[in-house]
């Protein structure tokens, strides 16, 4: 009797929860399509950053071999009940996708709203059925087993040595590094990504932490390259920077597809921010460049800038966080984050037919007396990428049919520079950066910068040395427990722990 | 009596809610049943060692001055009783006890106990 009224509420409950928008935990593959931002403006959509709270796993794209693993984890990491789609622009490449069970549902290259929809809505129904029992929960890939059960020495699994009396769950406890304040304290080694929503798309950081400050960054290779091949999963995307190099495509083209990739930059940013709404109305902005050029958009990313410079919190959060020497970055085509730290580098700038438009780069001038702010911050590259968003509408309004391209000569893209998209990789050279810029941050201002770099991890690995992803580093056994048994004897023999500190070690 | 009697059913019923909440949360969706989906998310990959580390919370020294003033501040609450009664004196004698608490300040402060880094 109560166990057939506890289903009739399970029942109700589920109904009414099938009715809330779906929760969606994306997987971002090499050839993830761009239709992805359509969907995230859809009401009846929420993609959301962990697969925690997600009822369906979408996988965008093809995943590569690496990825197949953490894709895995992260499906078993879904509460049940949970479900794959697979959406793909190439949904006979089966060995691209580590899911069995997944619903295929073919892209479009140029996705129209029509399939938009259609997606949506299988979404939308996958989660209602799933959430009424109409259709079976996918099960676990993994194996349930912990790496090694929790128990210590004693009957009921207590006691051992040290303070944690046992390995807990088969992970060994950090081993110890003299930190920012001179103790001799714990160092968690955490491997991030490739899944991690905040970092861009398939970044894996190898990171070293003593409470929240990183220690050690390593770029441990890249996922989207293919281990002993020639990286050729890394699809060029025919975009109009690429279409530049080989012909001369329209310059209002060009700018607009420049803004739009800024704004959506900005609005991935804002989301990491935490402002989400702020973020939406940048999608939907950047959305509406796709295919023309609005009579508003100026003035409307024009509000925006307006309200993001009034965002306090915004400005608080990113100013002085990730501060780029300039002397690092000059002569090496960086684009906006080379402009951002003051330097006047812009390939557009040798154009004729720029030269025609009156072009002049927008550059972060150095910090004056009246303001406070460094150049070079992740501050100072949210504004320099808005400061470029609305030149580049500006440019393209009135470029009218003029051609640039194809003779060549370098393109300033998205990110810098290019001449051969095949080979130059501003996002590498990015990447290489971040060891040295993350060092002693806090995890938070870690990702801030992560963020403000605009990284493309799949244009990373079209450079000429990148390398694919190594294993993660196995797990140093004793170092955390001989700490723990250390400061358990800390009480008892206080010389002994004087020693301890002395050699510096256990 | 009827207020000790007030406060308790308050208590009682919050403990209540608490349990039944947590109750029909577990009923309607158990907490995660395999070892995969136990494991702290980070993007793809298992922890590689536990997460119960030690590290310096630098506010501590702040933490430790504020709850000393803190409970300072309790000793106002019968002086505040008898403030009016008392009148200059009891003023005078506060100004005393706080003036020695600012000592206390000035001395964390040269010490350098109130910088973050």
């Amino acid at each position: 009797m109560a166990g057939s009224r506890r289903a009739t509420l399970r029942n109700a409950l589920a109904r009414f929860a099938a009715g809330a928008p779906t929760r969606v935990f994306v997987l971002e593959g090499i050839d993830a399509p761009d239709a992805l931002d359509v969907l995230q403006l859809r009401p009846d959509i929420t993609f959301v950053d962990t697969p925690r709270s997600a009822t369906v796993l979408l996988v965008a794209g093809r995943l590569p071999e690496a990825m197949h693993e953490p894709a895995r984890r992260a499906h078993d990491a879904m509460a049940e009940p949970r479900a794959t789609i697979w959406w793909t622009l190439a949904p006979d490449d089966g060995a691209m996708l580590p899911f069995p069970d997944a619903t295929v549902v073919p892209a479009q290259p140029n996705g129209s709203p029509a399939a938009i929809v259609t997606l949506a809505r299988m979404l939308a129904r996958t989660q209602a059925e799933l959430l009424c029992a109409a259709r079976p929960s996918e099960p676990a890939l993994l194996a349930d087993v912990d790496p090694a059960p929790w128990r210590g020495v004693g009957p009921y699994g207590q006691g051992g040595a040290g303070m944690t009396g046992g390995v807990p769950y088969g992970r060994p406890l950090a081993g110890r590094a003299p930190d920012r304040d001179g103790l001799e304290l714990d160092q968690l080694p955490v491997r991030v990504g490739p899944f991690f929503a905040p970092f861009p798309a398939g970044l894996v950081l190898d990171i070293t932490l003593q409470g929240d400050v990183v220690q050690e960054a390593i770029v441990p290779g890249n996922a989207f390259v293919a281990s002993g091949g020639d990286g050729s999963p890394v699809r060029v995307t025919g975009d109009a920077f690429h279409a530049a190099l080989s012909e001369p495509v329209r310059i209002a083209d060009l700018e607009r597809a420049r803004a739009r990739h800024h704004l959506r930059w900005l609005a991935r940013m804002l989301r990491v921010h935490g402002l989400d709404a702020l973020g939406h109305r940048t999608l939907a902005l950047a959305a509406s460049l796709a295919d023309s050029l609005p009579r508003g958009a100026l003035g409307d990313v024009g509000a925006l800038r307006r309200l993001l410079e009034r965002t306090r919190g915004l400005g608080w959060a990113t100013a002085g966080v990730g501060v780029i020497d300039p002397r690092l970055v000059t002569g090496r085509g960086l684009g906006p984050v080379a402009r951002a730290a003051g330097l006047s580098e812009d390939a557009r700038i040798d154009d004729a037919a720029y030269d025609q438009l009156g072009f002049a780069p927008v550059v972060q001038e150095g910090a004056g007396e009246r303001t406070r702010h460094a150049v070079g911050d992740a501050r100072a590259r949210w504004r320099q990428r808005l400061g470029e968003a609305m030149q580049s509408l500006e440019l393209a309004a009135r470029a009218g049919d003029r051609r640039t391209g194809g003779e060549g000569r370098p393109i300033e893209g998205v990110r810098g520079r290019s001449s051969d998209v095949t080979r130059d990789s501003p996002s590498a050279m990015l990447l290489a950066l971040l060891p040295d810029l993350l060092l002693g941050q806090e995890w938070g201002d870690a990702v801030t910068t992560i963020v403000s770099l605009d990284i493309d991890v799949r244009e990373a690995g079209r450079a000429p040395g990148a390398a694919p992803l190594s294993p993660p580093p196995a797990p140093q056994p004793s170092g955390g427990m001989d700490g723990m048994a250390g400061m358990a004897g800390m009480a008892a023999k206080g010389d002994h722990t004087e020693h301890d500190h002395a050699t510096g070690q256990m | 009596m009827l207020a000790l009697g007030g406060a308790l059913t308050v208590f009682l019923a919050g403990t209540g809610a608490w349990l039944i909440l947590r109750w029909v949360g577990d009923a309607l969706s158990p907490p995660g049943t395999t070892a995969p989906e136990r494991v702290p998310y980070t993007g793809g990959y298992a922890p590689a060692s536990h997460a119960w580390s030690r590290f310096h919370a630098r506010y501590y020294a702040m933490a430790l001055l504020f709850l000393a003033f803190d409970m300072e501040m309790v000793f106002m609450y019968p002086w505040a009783v008898v403030f009016v009664a008392e009148g200059m004196k009891a003023l005078v004698e506060m100004l005393m006890f706080i003036a020695i608490l600012v000592l206390g300040i000035l001395y964390a402060w040269r010490e350098r106990a109130l910088a973050w880094s």
